[in-house]
């Protein structure tokens, strides 16, 4: 198409193209430096105590000079984070498949969890530290159980939104319930997986940091609440900046995964 | 299309027509009610044969027992749970809406924020909690502030996305007939954005109870996060799982008075 065209007036359009691509990355990039430069000014200028809020450089500083306590609480953070999140993948496409073979299954087990799932499930945290102990046991049943939910959500409207005319299709070749299930209804609910698997992954973070709050000796959770007790208020943001970096990267891993499984089946 | 859906509806027929015999109630409410029930029983068979410590899970009628025997104590602890879940989220429901229209007012505005804004929504805010703490102490205001900001993001997001919403012709034919930048937004983007912001609002009412339930675990001074840790703490699991079903309640209540807020602004705007 593009190369049938090259009358002079469109040869501008790819300029004004690379250029409103360059202000979407460059407006927001400017847009974060100038909060962070504010804040610097703002923080020494207005002469705030380090306690209350230390500048970005203060932070940067806490950051660098701390690096090994840091990392090392970052390990078992990252672990728990991720093997809750498997774990939840497993169950909650398990589940979600089982109770796509069975209407009355599902219109059994279904509501339950979505009233379950009303709950605010951060209140369970103590609950399983109770049942779990202290250990990385409970910060991994607590990631698990936070990120059933939307995983286990999104994997039923996908199953559901498969077309009916497809399973018809599926019922008057013959195919067997399984082979609906993979050939159809299982690549049609890839979608709905995948931005159940998103919020799962930010959730997991979320479960993990939480339980390391009320009970831990280790992990950025941790990290950060005696700090909190110090009142080290530059050593807390050094270990979210950390954090923020572990979430964000989590979440490429999920969205990298997508397209590989976008790719894998062409589309 | 039609060969291959005749049989299928033939099929579909006759098993509508065996379940039709049953009320269309029962069949919606039956199956769960029986799950639950299920789920009850096996749940009471787990600690009445021992096979579980009543100590790590009591058995539902303990905790229903509970439940009434320290309702004086949970209602009383409910209250700075909500009234700091309902500030957090008004606050917030201010903030938000009137944030996002500023920042949709201009393009470039826009194209600054929104990324920013959708960079916190990806980062554990729940870690800053600690910050709160020490910028505001660990009374009523620091739990209102954490939850505002908790529930901040949501509602922002909504307004940005809903003051995209309304078609572009609308637009046009608004400034044909000369209206002010004002006018168009009250009269057409405001009501295309609602459905969008009460969906960010409904966000943020769990997101503000978290906030406030997290807050009370950290600070453990009142409200019913604290009877969580605190029960946590005694291995009184009966107690903990009352105070759940407490924030329960909180978190439905207040989520049925957005979804009422949401009925009575949609009315409203729907009858002008």
């Amino acid at each position: 198409m593009v190369s049938a065209v090259d009358t002079p007036p469109l040869t501008a359009a790819p300029v004004t193209l690379a250029f409103d691509r360059a202000r979407g990355v460059m407006l927001p990039m400017a847009f974060g430096a100038g909060l962070l430069l504010l804040w610097q000014l703002a923080a020494s200028g207005l002469q705030i105590p380090k306690v209350i809020l230390p500048t970005p450089t203060d932070v940067f500083g806490a950051l660098l000079n701390n690096a090994d306590t840091i990392w090392q609480q970052t390990i078992p953070t990252v672990r728990d984070t991720l093997l809750g999140f498997g774990l939840a993948t497993v169950l909650g496409i398990g589940l979600a498949s089982l109770l796509s073979f069975s209407r009355v299954l599902r219109d059994a087990v279904y509501p339950l969890i979505i009233v379950i799932q009303l709950v605010p499930k951060i209140a369970w945290t103590p609950l399983f530290i109770v049942w779990a102990g202290i250990g990385w046991q409970s910060r991994l049943t607590i990631a698990t159980f936070i990120c059933f939910f939307p995983i286990f959500i999104a994997m039923m409207a996908g199953l559901e939104s498969t077309d009916r005319s497809l399973v018809r299709l599926c019922r008057g070749l013959t195919a067997s319930a399984w082979r609906t299930f993979w050939l159809v209804r299982l690549p049609g609910s890839l979608t709905y997986l995948f931005a159940g698997l998103k919020i799962a992954i930010t959730l997991s973070v979320i479960g993990v940091i939480v339980a390391e709050f009320i009970s831990s000796s280790e992990g950025l959770g941790f990290l950060i609440l005696k700090s909190a007790a110090l009142l080290q208020t530059d050593m807390i943001l050094a270990a979210i900046t950390v954090l923020c970096i572990v979430g964000l990267i989590c979440y490429g891993l999920v969205h990298s995964g997508e397209v590989a499984v976008r790719r894998w089946r062409g589309e | 299309m039609s060969t291959l859906e005749a049989p299928v509806r033939l099929g579909a027929a006759t098993r509508l027509a065996a379940m039709a015999r049953l009320p269309a109630l029962a069949r919606l409410i039956a199956p769960p009610a029986i799950a639950t029930l299920a789920l009850f029983a096996g749940w009471d068979l787990l600690v009445r044969s021992g096979a579980v410590s009543a100590r790590l899970l009591p058995a539902p009628e303990k905790v229903w027992n509970t439940l009434l025997r320290s309702m004086s104590v949970l209602l009383e602890q409910a209250q700075p749970t909500f009234w700091a879940a309902i500030a957090g989220i008004f606050a917030a429901a201010v903030l938000g809406i009137l944030l996002g229209i500023a920042v949709s007012v201009s393009l470039i505005a826009r194209q600054a924020v929104y990324p920013t804004i959708v960079f916190f929504q990806l980062i554990p805010k729940v870690a800053l909690a600690p910050v709160f703490l020490i910028w505001f102490g660990t009374g009523f205001t620091a739990k209102v502030v954490f939850a505002v900001f908790i529930a901040f993001f949501p509602v922002l997001i909504g307004t940005i996305a809903g003051l995209q919403a309304a078609p572009p012709s609308y637009g046009r034919l608004c400034q044909s007939l000369l209206m002010s930048r004002l006018q168009i937004l009250l009269t057409v983007e405001l009501p295309f954005a609602l459905p969008h912001i009460f969906s960010g609002l409904r966000i943020g009412v769990t997101f503000a109870v978290i906030g406030v339930v997290l807050g009370e675990f950290i600070t453990a001074q009142t409200g019913l996060g604290y009877i969580i840790l605190f029960s946590a703490n005694n291995f009184e699991t009966a107690l903990l799982l009352a105070a759940i079903l407490m924030l329960c309640a909180v978190g439905i209540v207040l989520f049925a008075l957005f979804l009422a807020l949401e009925a009575i602004v949609t009315k409203l705007y729907d009858s002008r």
